[in-house]
């Protein structure tokens, strides 16, 4: 389930398709159940319910066995808690971190290798985007292999001459959360120059031959020809970054479990700690409520503000 | 000037992502017996990967936990897409009533961040006994299936003219005979592109795996994984990077054949 954004657009304006009248069938309409039936049950009762029971369930002091309803306490306790302003702090680190690297290094890494040889191309490309084939868990293991305190990236820096910046690289904050935002821009990067390359394609050659004869080439034919272009797919990429970054949870999960001491924690982190580890279930419910106001707010506010120029 | 700047940028580029990988090939190969822990190596050193390969499959779970995943990934994918087309075809071709709340309904399974589900679903299976079993994640995957798949074929249902359907009718084809007979061979690259997008996510969740079930005959092989790389110190190194790269064929296999389908069916939803 690669999560994306829906395309309003799309949905709303698209001609409508003519339904066969239902004279030639009158039970038409009883027709579609069996067609429609088993997609609603499975998302109605395992996606719709659960996700309205945690919104209920945030409104109650649950500890797994007894619950008492408080009403909008656990939210108050939330606002005062330390633990989850730093859990706030890395998951506005994450979507700052997730949105510059990948989007922007993709966009690089598109645009130059475009203009490489087949061949060339091709191994670039292969080379970026393969760990993107590679999952988060795993992505997560090598890199702890890479991050431990003699480890590839401290032998590296050592071998250098760099060795004042040796580290204990997931010991401390914020060099836990920022480690782990690059070792998720190597893994993600590759999706971000498919996408872009994709677009990059798209661009009709004429446009680019008229302005290569008015005289418009490197930086000139990127930033007023070739970017104007790549807009809709950049809306696509920048959405998905965003959606993806605020859930990221297995490279979290497998490089630090949020730690030490929670401070590398993100909201889908003190989700799980808090209901499944310290059985905090009304809480951690909170938690989930708060991550959803804010996904949903940020896709919303993105799309709203980058639709438009689209068209 | 500005060709040499290109070259130079993706050259970095290149060896600071292969370097990674290469690490984790060389590492695996070497022998666990003999690994030094203190420093990883950067050339292979003698031959190990077989027995690497043994101890990552057998004693720490990662054979258990891909066949288990290979379960879930192949079977709920394609439930997951059989019945997201179902929906799309009533969606865009039956004469249902609100055909758009339907769509909103089913699509909004994406929106919500997967936190939502998890403590619900937990006391749910708990009270129903689903808890740690096959059955039980496997339903979760389907459902979670559903509602990106059913996006990706609802667009490309929305293509076939309606016309098509309306000689079927003429003909007196039922409904059933109309989806399977013209809807389903023409939906085929859809629900392919929708199978291995969906293949790829069952594959690598971890979220799920650890919350629904505990017990090495369930849970998938991401959740053996993650326990494997909590051991770092106990496990030699070789052998957790063995798991690591074993763990990531199938969906390299999947990525590299479905390349162009990926590509296409990206295409086609910008």
């Amino acid at each position: 389930m690669t999560q994306t954004i829906a395309r309003p657009d799309r949905l709303t304006s698209r001609p409508r398709i003519v339904r066969p009248r239902s004279s030639t069938q009158p039970v038409g309409r009883a027709a579609s159940i069996p067609f429609l039936a088993p997609a609603v049950i499975f998302v109605g009762v395992l996606l719709v319910y659960p996700f309205l029971a945690s919104v209920w369930s945030s409104l109650f002091d649950d500890n797994g066995f007894t619950q008492r309803f408080v009403g909008l306490d656990n939210f108050g306790k939330l606002v005062a808690d330390p633990i989850l302003a730093r859990s706030l702090l890395n998951t506005l680190m994450w979507v700052v971190g997730t949105l510059v690297l990948p989007v922007v290094l993709g966009l690089a890494i598109a645009v130059a290798s475009n203009s490489l040889s087949r061949r060339w191309g091709a191994f670039v490309r292969g080379a970026i985007v393969l760990p993107y084939a590679i999952s988060g868990s795993a992505t997560a293991a090598l890199w702890h292999f890479l991050l431990e305190s003699h480890g590839a990236v401290n032998q590296v820096l050592n071998t250098v001459g760099l060795g004042g910046l040796t580290t204990s690289w997931l010991l401390n904050w914020p060099q836990n959360t920022l480690s782990m935002i690059v070792a998720s821009t190597w893994q993600a990067t590759g999706f971000s120059v498919i996408l872009f390359l994709v677009g990059l394609q798209s661009i009709p050659r004429d446009t680019v031959e008229a302005a290569s004869i008015d005289g418009a080439g490197g930086w000139r034919m990127f930033a007023s020809i070739i970017f104007p272009q790549l807009r809709p797919v950049t809306v696509v990429v920048v959405g998905m970054a965003l959606v993806n970054s605020l859930k990221s949870f297995d490279i979290i999960w497998v490089l630090t479990q949020g730690g030490p001491a929670r401070t590398s924690e993100t909201l889908a982190l003190t989700m799980y700690r808090e209901t499944f580890l310290l059985f905090h279930v009304g809480y951690g419910s909170a938690v989930a409520v708060l991550l959803t106001v804010i996904v949903i707010a940020a896709a919303w506010l993105y799309l709203r503000t980058q639709l438009p120029r689209v068209r | 000037m500005g060709r040499v700047f290109r070259n130079v940028f993706l050259g970095i580029c290149v060896v600071l992502w292969i370097a990674p990988l290469w690490l984790l090939v060389v590492n695996t190969i070497a022998p666990a017996d003999t690994y030094a822990e203190d420093s990883p190596q950067w050339w292979p050193d003698g031959f190990g990967l077989l027995g690497n390969l043994a101890r990552a499959w057998t004693e720490a779970g990662i054979g258990a936990g891909f066949a288990n995943s290979v379960l879930y990934a192949v079977v709920c994918s394609a439930v997951a897409v059989l019945i997201a087309t179902m929906a799309g075809f009533a969606v865009v071709v039956l004469p249902v009533r609100r055909p758009v709340l339907w769509f909103w309904f089913i699509y909004s399974g994406t929106l919500f961040p997967l936190q939502m589900f998890l403590a619900p679903l937990f006391g749910m299976y708990a009270e129903s006994d689903l808890y740690d079993t096959q059955l039980g994640l496997g339903l979760v995957y389907v459902a979670l299936a559903i509602p990106f798949a059913f996006f990706v074929v609802r667009n490309q249902l929305t293509t076939i003219p309606a016309e098509l359907t309306e000689a079927a009718q003429l003909d007196g084809a039922s409904w059933w005979r109309i989806f399977g007979s013209i809807h389903l061979p023409l939906m085929r690259t859809a629900m392919l592109a929708a199978f291995a997008f969906q293949f790829t996510w069952v594959w690598n969740d971890l979220l799920f795996g650890i919350t629904l079930a505990r017990s090495p005959q369930v849970t998938p092989v991401m959740a053996a994984l993650a326990s494997l790389s909590g051991n770092y110190g106990s496990v030699p190194t070789p052998v957790i990077l063995t798991g690591a790269l074993i763990v990531s064929i199938p969906t390299i296999a999947i990525f590299l054949g479905f390349q162009r389908a990926f590509a296409r069916g990206i295409g086609a939803s910008l």
